[in-house]
């Protein structure tokens, strides 16, 4: 049986999370999608700093930051989607290909 | 006293903000939320008073400010900046009073100045990484509610969805920096970062946190391939809080980045060449596009890339050969450059407001709608001339003096190269000249335009805060040294964040 470092265990599904959430942000054209991309990037980014704690022994202060991380994330989530309302409201779908008025 | 005034300087915005909109609120009365606001941003230049004084007869050294867990400390830096946003936000929150006078949720409005406020001079003061977002993020959602004020706009809505996408992106990225830094050295404080960098021999996590900081507060920073948010947000906002994006939310992103950045000085040599090319790129990228637009408050927006490239030469000299001259200059430049800009944007407003706003139309102010305004707006106008030609460099005025500044600082390294982009850096000032004249001529040279013909007049709470500033753009180009003080010792702040290399403030 091959030991794995529990460490490696949470890079590898930090970088899987990452991706999803950069995929998800690249790819998708619906609002809501792109917002929750968005979480998703950022969970991952909640990941490796505890990681990070984990690896510099210093896991209490970086649980401390996770949570005080999430909770910052939580707000810009819900202003985006209160945007996303308003966006529904007045442009009848959540497709952000329709937000394209505004050229250079 | 028990509250000790040092904290009073965040205290005053962050614990007015809520009040104002409660009181608004409860007292359904916008005028009381709008008093409030004025008053309180007022007051708070007690503290900063106090502080600055302290700070310049204590040699420099910087103040803490005792609050438990979170370590923050006065230094140059902040208190250039915390001046910066003080004197922008004050003359907002009095402009804005008949800008906004037909408009709902006013009072949302001033109570979330006084938040971003208060969150830009906590970013300056931030002594740690964690610190240092978390003020970064309390400032971009601040600013998301203000930019999209107008929410019953589709255009201002497409602006506000374009900025919280790549924001939040932006932090994200951040905090991969962060956590990399963290895993790395198990330090969050700027202050012993460079130590423990010295005895920690890996460098790659750390240059990827240098580039993921780069990327991440650039976004906020408005660094060239990460602009695009920038003119759309600022076209779309309302014009008080155009001006407090171009003059302080783009700078507060430039300082988290320097920050966080200089402390990872050692770890590369290759920070400031990547500085000063982003640099390049956003003088001349910030002068083409601005050239092309026909809308004012665009026009204005992209030139704050310009203005971006000037500090970042700035900076970017100063680190790549520890010239503290140079970073002085460029200090100075975002000063300048925040009133020039505030000013420049509040008067693209007054103009907005009285062509358009207070007529219900809800349109964009374009070039040809200036025609003639001096004949009927002198003041206006005279204040936006100022405030144009001092972006665009000319002499007596405080842009040139920045500009200068930045230029003889960079010019000292007798480096060629550096050099050269000082030559390209002046070449695009002159170019900038290109889009700058035409709306100064257009006020004073053409016919005036129906739409100046039919404007309602202004207000003075509107036109006063104009005319202040355009005194102060005159006085800082007669008075350099008003400033340097603070400038040299903000500058000094940061090489002593860089850690000790040599370089004496």
């Amino acid at each position: 049986m091959i030991s794995m470092d529990p460490l490696i265990l949470v890079l590898i599904g930090m970088c899987g999370v990452a991706g999803v959430g950069l995929y998800g942000l690249l790819a998708s054209r619906n609002l809501i999608k792109i917002i929750v991309a968005l979480q998703i990037l950022a969970k991952s980014a909640v990941l490796a700093l505890v990681a990070a704690g984990s690896a510099s022994g210093k896991i209490n202060l970086s649980q401390s930051l996770a949570i005080t991380v999430i909770v910052v994330d939580t707000v810009v989530a819900a202003v985006g989607l209160a945007l996303g309302v308003q966006v529904r409201k007045h442009f009848g779908s959540l497709d952000v290909s329709n937000l394209s008025s505004l050229r250079r | 006293m028990t509250i000790p005034y040092p904290l009073l300087l965040l205290a005053i915005p962050l614990v007015g903000s809520p009040a104002a909109y409660l009181a608004g609120r409860a007292l359904k009365s916008e005028g009381l939320a709008r008093w409030l606001a004025r008053i309180l941003l007022l007051l708070d230049w007690i503290p900063w008073s106090i502080l600055c004084v302290e700070f310049l007869r204590g040699d420099s050294k910087p103040i803490l400010v005792p609050l438990q867990m979170l370590n923050l400390q006065i230094d140059g830096l902040s208190l250039l900046l915390s001046a910066a946003v003080l004197v922008l936000a004050t003359a907002v929150s009095f402009y804005s009073g008949p800008y906004l006078a037909e408009e709902e949720g006013q009072v949302k409005y001033y109570a979330l100045l006084l938040t971003l406020t208060g969150a830009i001079i906590g970013l300056g003061c931030a002594t740690d990484l964690l610190n240092l977002w978390l003020w970064f993020e309390a400032m971009t959602v601040s600013t998301f509610f203000l930019v999209t004020f107008y929410h019953n706009q589709p255009a201002s809505l497409e602006a506000g969805v374009k900025y919280l996408v790549q924001s939040a992106a932006g932090s994200a990225l951040v905090l991969f920096g962060i956590a990399l830094v963290f895993g790395s050295t198990g330090t969050l404080s700027l202050q012993d970062l460079p130590a423990a960098i010295r005895s920690f021999p890996n460098t790659m996590p750390l240059e990827a946190a240098g580039v993921l900081f780069i990327i991440g507060f650039g976004v906020k920073a408005a660094l060239v391939p990460l602009h695009t948010w920038l003119p759309d947000a600022h076209a779309q906002a309302p014009s008080g809080i155009s001006a407090m994006l171009s003059g302080v939310v783009i700078e507060a992103g430039l300082v988290a980045l320097l920050r966080a950045l200089l402390p990872l000085m050692n770890v590369s040599d290759l920070w400031g060449p990547i500085l000063l090319g982003l640099g390049a790129l956003n003088m001349l990228l910030g002068n083409l596009l601005a050239l092309r637009q026909t809308q004012v408050k665009r026009l204005l927006a992209f030139s704050s890339l310009s203005h971006m490239g000037y500090m970042l030469l700035g900076i970017g000299a100063a680190v790549t050969f520890l010239q503290p001259e140079a970073m002085a200059g460029a200090f100075f430049h975002l000063l300048t450059h925040m009133l020039m800009k505030g000013l420049a944007f509040l008067s693209a407003g007054a103009l907005l407001y009285a062509l358009f706003l207070s007529r219900g139309k809800h349109g964009s102010l374009a070039i040809t709608d200036l025609n003639g305004a001096a004949s009927r707006y002198p003041l206006i106008a005279g204040a936006f001339s100022i405030a144009l030609l001092g972006l665009g460099g000319l002499p007596p005025l405080a842009g040139f003096m920045s500009k200068w500044q930045i230029f003889i600082g960079s010019a000292q390294t007798r480096s060629g190269w550096i050099i050269l982009l000082v030559v390209f850096a002046a070449l695009n000032s002159v170019l900038s000249l290109a889009y700058y004249a035409p709306l100064v001529n257009a006020m004073y040279r053409k016919e005036p335009s129906d739409a100046v013909r039919d404007g309602n007049s202004i207000a003075l709470s509107m036109s006063l805060p104009l005319v202040l500033m355009a005194a102060a753009v005159v006085l800082l180009g007669v008075l350099p040294t008003l400033v340097s003080p603070l400038t040299s010792s903000a500058a000094a702040a940061l090489v002593h964040l860089g850690g000790t290399l040599g370089m004496i403030p």
